[in-house]
């Protein structure tokens, strides 16, 4: 079907949807978990309401696509200590107490289902065990500082 | 005599280097199964050259031992471990699918090169040789200290990959004649 009054490029959907959506989000990991999250568990295909109504569907879906596949490289790629940060970001971020995310998410390992499909499988472990250092590192961190501010108080 | 000398020196090392390519992957079968399964697609895709550069560097590591914890370094040195035995497995896994393809073309093709077909082989074994020495390096020592030696594997798989890819045949193509 063609929608003549939406717009029809792939690149226009992804700038489109960098400006509306992603720029208001904080941090890497959070924009990478937003994404992963307009993926069908059962379909492996993207959605965007606000997105499908400005584009045709199947653009759409692209455009959530690729800027996935980009942000995912890009986390994928950097330094444990960049890592820390942006998982610290994402953490101090939600309502929940930075304990239980962290809890839940050494458990759960929610960030999995973040990876995009057909990744390459090498680096999806890098994310993966990178993720699993980060929350490692700021539940140590977490716990030395619960004793620092317990005595100030 | 010298000549001789040389030439079981040859068969020495290249017996050698044999085994170690066999030690390698027989290390690599036996490794603890990864979280994630390696499928076909992840064979075909070789890994980026940033994921070298960070597995096996030591920048990471130096962020993990600021920190001062003995646990964690402990967790972050088997987690490299890890992840650099699946980047390893990889790329062994790659440049086999690499030479079952070429050799499914040469057996069809005419007009083989026999030295072209012994220096790809040379090269496959060399690369085999190599990955069953980083593997072995990499379970006993770590991936911090293989940096090198991780580049070379890279660059070199990539090369046969890409020769490999130029002895793909040319996708048939059905006329509107033909049924």
């Amino acid at each position: 079907m063609v929608y003549p009054d939406k717009m029809t490029t792939v690149e226009q959907a992804y700038d489109d949807l960098s400006r509306r959506s992603l720029s208001r989000i904080d941090g890497d990991l959070a924009r990478l978990i937003y994404l992963a999250s307009t993926r069908d568990y059962n379909t492996g295909k993207y959605h965007h309401d606000g997105l499908a109504a400005r584009f045709q569907d199947e653009i759409a879906g692209q455009a959530l696509e690729l800027a996935h596949r980009e942000i995912f490289l890009q986390i994928a790629a950097r330094s444990l200590e960049e890592l820390v940060h942006h998982v610290e970001v994402y953490v101090s971020s939600s309502p929940q107490s930075r304990e239980e995310v962290l809890q839940v998410w050494q458990k759960l390992e929610p960030y999995r289902v973040a990876l995009p499909v057909d990744v390459n499988i090498a680096l999806a472990q890098l994310f993966v065990s990178n993720i699993k250092l980060a929350l490692a590192i700021l539940r140590r961190r977490y716990r030395r500082q619960e004793p620092e501010l317990a005595s100030r108080s | 005599m010298i000549e001789l000398s040389s030439l079981i020196a040859g068969v020495v090392l290249l017996l050698l280097l044999m085994g170690l390519a066999t030690k390698g992957w027989l290390a690599a079968r036996h490794l603890q199964e990864p979280a994630l399964e390696t499928g076909e697609a992840d064979v075909a895709q070789p890994c980026p050259d940033v994921f070298v550069s960070r597995v096996f560097s030591r920048g990471d590591w130096e962020f993990v031992h600021g920190l001062g914890t003995d646990d964690i370094q402990r967790l972050f040195k088997r987690e490299r471990k890890n992840v650099a035995l699946v980047w390893v497995r990889q790329i062994s896994a790659m440049i086999k699918k690499a030479m079952r393809e070429h050799a499914g073309v040469a057996r069809q093709s005419k007009n083989l090169e026999f030295s072209t077909e012994i220096r790809i082989f040379a090269q496959f074994l060399t690369l085999m040789a190599v990955c069953g020495i980083l593997s072995i390096a990499i379970q006993t020592a770590g991936p911090l200290s293989l940096a090198g030696l991780a580049h070379f594997v890279q660059r070199l798989s990539l090369r046969i990959v890409k020769v490999q890819g130029s002895f793909q045949p040319a996708p048939l193509v059905k006329s509107a004649g033909h049924a």
